[in-house]
This record gives C-alpha cells, structure tokens and sequence, in this order.
C-alpha cells in the first residue's frame, strides 16, 4: 500500500470514528454557564497590607522558590564530569552569560549586568514552565475528596497575567534608561538616540520617533511574553475541553484534544523557552545599547 | 507611567469586567509582589549560584586549556623522541653495517689463516708420516734382512747336514738377499 493510500485510509478511519461519536452523543445545548476566561481569574487567597496574595503570586513564588532551589543546589554540587541535570544547567548558564548577555554589550558591561540578565531569563522560564504543570489551584471549580472540597487540577501560568510580564518589563525599562542616562548624561542619552548621518532638518522628527521607540519597548517587550503565554494557555485550554463543554459537541473532543496534546508539547518545547530567551536577549540589547559609547 | 498604564486598564476594565477584562488589568499588589520576588531570587542566584556554576565552568575550561596545552607539549616532545629515535636507528643501521662488513673481513681473515695454518699442519704431517714410514720401511727391511738370512743359514744347515762356518753364512746371505727385491717396499714407502 502506498503512503497516499495509507494516509488517506487513515483519515477515512479518522472522520468516520468522529460520525459514529457524533451519532451516538449527538449534538448538545450550548453552555453559557462556563466562562473559560475564569480559569485566569484571581481571587485574593489573603492580604498583607494593600498587596493581594493570589494564585498568580503563589505560582511565581513556586517558580523563584524552584529556580533558587535547582541553581543552588546545582551549584553546590558542581562536578568535573556532569550529570544530566549539571550539563542542562550549564548549557543554559552559558546561553545566558555568552549567547544573551556577553553578545550584546562589552565584556566588562557584561559581567556586570550578567546577574540581573540572567536572573531575569531563568524566572521567566521557571514561570513559563511551571504553567504547564497542572496544579489544584483552580478555585472555582472543587473535587469533593472525602468531604473536602479540594481546587481542581488547572494548568496557569503567571505570565499569562499582564502584571508579572509588566512589572519586568518595567524594571529593565527604567534600569537601561537610568544607566543610559548615569553614562552620557541626560542630553547625550536623549542625542544618542539620533542615528549617525541624520540630516539636521529630520533631526526632531527622527529624535520623537526614536524616543516613542523607547517608549514603546516597554509595552512590546510586556505584552510579547503576556501575550504569547496567554494565547498558547487559552489556546490549549479550548482544544482540551473548553470548546467540547461550551458548544456542546461531544464529538469535537475527538478532533480536539490530539490537538491540544500537540500544542501542549509545542508550547512547553518551544515557546517556553523562546519567550524567556526573547525577553533576556532584548534585556542585554537594551543594556548594551544604552551602555554603549555610539547609538 | 505605571500609574497610568494601570488607570487606563482600570477604567477599561470596569467597562468589560465581565467579559474577562482582568486578563489585561495590571494589579500593582502583583507587580509589588513580583519585583520583590524576582529580586529576592536574583540576589540569591547572584550570592550562592552564579559565582560557584562560573567557577566551576572556569575552572574546567582551564583543565581542559591545560589538558590541550599539556597534550600539545606530549605530542611535541613525542615528535622530537621520535627524531631522536629514527636519527638513533640510523646510526644504529650504520654501526650495525659497520659491524657486519668489519666482522665479515674478519671471518674471512680468519678463515684465510685458519686454511693457511691447516694447510702447513698438513703439509707438516704429511712429512712427518713420510719420515715415519721411511723409517717403518726401513726397520722392516732390516728385520726381513735378518730374518731371510737365518732362514737362509738353517735351510742351508737342514739340507747339507753340516754346520756352515762363518764366511759361509755371509756368502749365503749376501746371495740371498741379492736375489731379493726391496725396491718396490722403498718406492712404496716414498
């Protein structure tokens, strides 16, 4: 048998496998009760003072907790023949050291900021990795256990929260512009944004642009991650079940849940780690560029 | 700024708080409680996991700089021993064709004597045995001599019944052995 026939029987054996499901679940009533959206919802757990304690706190919590954990005790058992968990460990620390930070900016600025760099890069991918764990912290929807009414198992990731993404973003926005400004001054730091061989009549023109540039790089370097970790979630969410329990097709699970399986598997293979590499790698450019003697 | 940001969100967000506008509300109690995480983790990376994980890194690339220099001076020294070796060889190879040829004129030296001093031994035995059976030769010809002549006297005495006197005997004796032939026992003995 050929492999067009293979894979056409394949998918004839697919699509009927789904006209038997549909005709013995047949077609349901729509659900407006369940609001997928809530999944990321967050409800204080408690208070100190006017900060809300919340799922999203206590996942990046677990997830600082997890990587000081991991480096440190890899740290303390570093050996001249690693194991697999040193080599990871290593191979990450020197993508962030040479391939993130050393790249982008002077060996000396490099070293300094390689701390901050790299601390940044390896919280984000704890955070982005701990969100396809799933965990009983689901609050609106309860297993009763013997009585106790345990959270339900939810995959959510603290990034997926607008706050988490901002609040770096924030940090690395005002502490690249501060050190941009420590370093050449107030009006060499805003004259560096000018590009060599702007005609001096283009000069306002460029120089707003470039400083609206600026601005604008604390909302792309938010959103991207915010965006891209909320998207693969909600995306996962919908193929796993969400799109079954709101339309009401049963059968649709059979097309969708291989699909949130894949997905699932590209997000944790993939766009984990390329969103945490992102977000450190425009950190170091940032840096390096507001370091640097030349715009 | 951040002010803002979070006013804009707000008065968003109270607009379309059902629709699920919270996923893009920034909570300062979360941002607080992220950049007091973050730091925290980071300063405990930058006192107890960086330094010892580049450490340790560095102190394996500087095994591994040593081992490539160390395997570099190995090889070098390596090379020059093996000069050394092939130029010893070869003076080996020479002393050792030097030694063949001086032991072969050697042999062939000694052989040539060995066959000189054979030669004149033989030479020098040979002669020796000529004077012995010359002399053998001799010895027994005068015991033939004796020895015919008695035969002689006492067959002369047995068939003339008489005791021959002396000149007799000498008569006789001379007559006999005159009739004898040495000649061929002295050339034989030659």
């Amino acid at each position: 048998m050929t492999t067009k026939r293979k894979v056409g029987l394949g998918l004839g054996i697919y699509v009927g496998v789904i006209a038997i499901f549909l005709a013995i679940f047949g077609s349901g009533q729509k659900n407006d009760v369940y609001k997928p959206q809530n999944e990321f919802k967050l409800d204080a757990w408690f208070s100190i003072g006017p900060f809300d304690f919340t799922k999203a706190t206590m996942y990046v919590l677990i997830a600082a907790i997890l990587m000081c954990v991991t480096m440190v005790y890899v740290a303390r058992r570093m050996q001249q023949r690693p194991n697999r968990v040193q080599t990871l460990v290593e191979v990450a620390f020197s993508l962030m050291r040479d391939n993130i930070t050393k790249a982008n900016m002077s060996s000396t600025e490099a070293a300094k900021w390689f701390p901050f760099v790299g601390a940044l890069f390896l919280f984000i991918w704890f955070s982005n990795m701990l969100g396809y764990i799933p965990l009983p912290t689901n609050s609106e929807e309860k297993i009763n256990v013997f009585g106790a009414h345990i959270p339900s198992f939810a995959l959510y990731a603290a990034t997926a929260n607008l706050s988490i993404p901002l609040s770096l973003s924030l940090l690395v926005w005002i502490i690249y512009n501060a050190v941009g400004i420590k370093r050449k001054g107030p009006k060499g730091y805003i004259l560096s944004f000018i590009p060599a061989g702007v005609p001096g009549f283009l000069t306002p023109f460029i120089l707003g642009l470039e400083l609206m540039s600026n601005f604008m790089r604390l909302i792309s370097l938010s959103v991207r991650l915010f965006a891209n970790i909320l998207a693969g979630h909600l995306i996962i969410l919908f193929m796993g079940g969400a799109l079954v329990v709101l339309l009401g097709v049963e059968a649709l699970g059979i097309v969708t849940f291989p699909l949130a399986v894949a997905l699932f598997m590209f997000e944790v293979a993939l766009v984990a780690t390329l969103q945490a590499f992102i977000f450190a790698t425009l950190t170091a450019i940032y840096l390096g560029g507001a370091t640097a003697d030349h715009h | 700024m951040l002010a803002l940001i979070t006013l804009a969100a707000g008065e968003t967000a109270t607009k379309t708080e059902a629709g699920g506008s919270f996923l893009v509300k920034p909570g300062i109690g979360l941002m607080v409680w992220t950049l007091l995480i973050f730091g925290t983790s980071m300063a405990v990376l930058y006192k107890l996991a960086f330094p010892a994980i580049a450490e340790a890194l560095d102190k394996r690339q500087k095994a591994i700089d040593d081992a490539i220099a160390s395997a570099d001076r190995s090889k070098a020294e390596s090379e020059a021993l093996l000069a050394e070796y092939r130029e010893r060889l070869k003076e080996a190879r020479a002393q050792a064709d030097e030694i063949v040829s001086k032991a072969r004129k050697s042999g062939d030296e000694v052989e040539r004597h060995a066959a000189e001093v054979g030669q004149a031994r033989r030479d020098e035995l040979i002669e020796q045995a000529k004077k012995d059976i010359e002399g053998e030769t001799r010895r027994a010809i005068g015991e033939i001599r004796n020895e015919v002549a008695s035969l002689t006297v006492a067959a002369t005495e047995k068939v003339t019944r008489k005791t021959l006197t002396a000149e007799d005997q000498k008569r006789l004796v001379e007559d006999a052995l005159g009739e004898l032939d040495f000649s061929s026992l002295g050339e034989r003995s030659n």
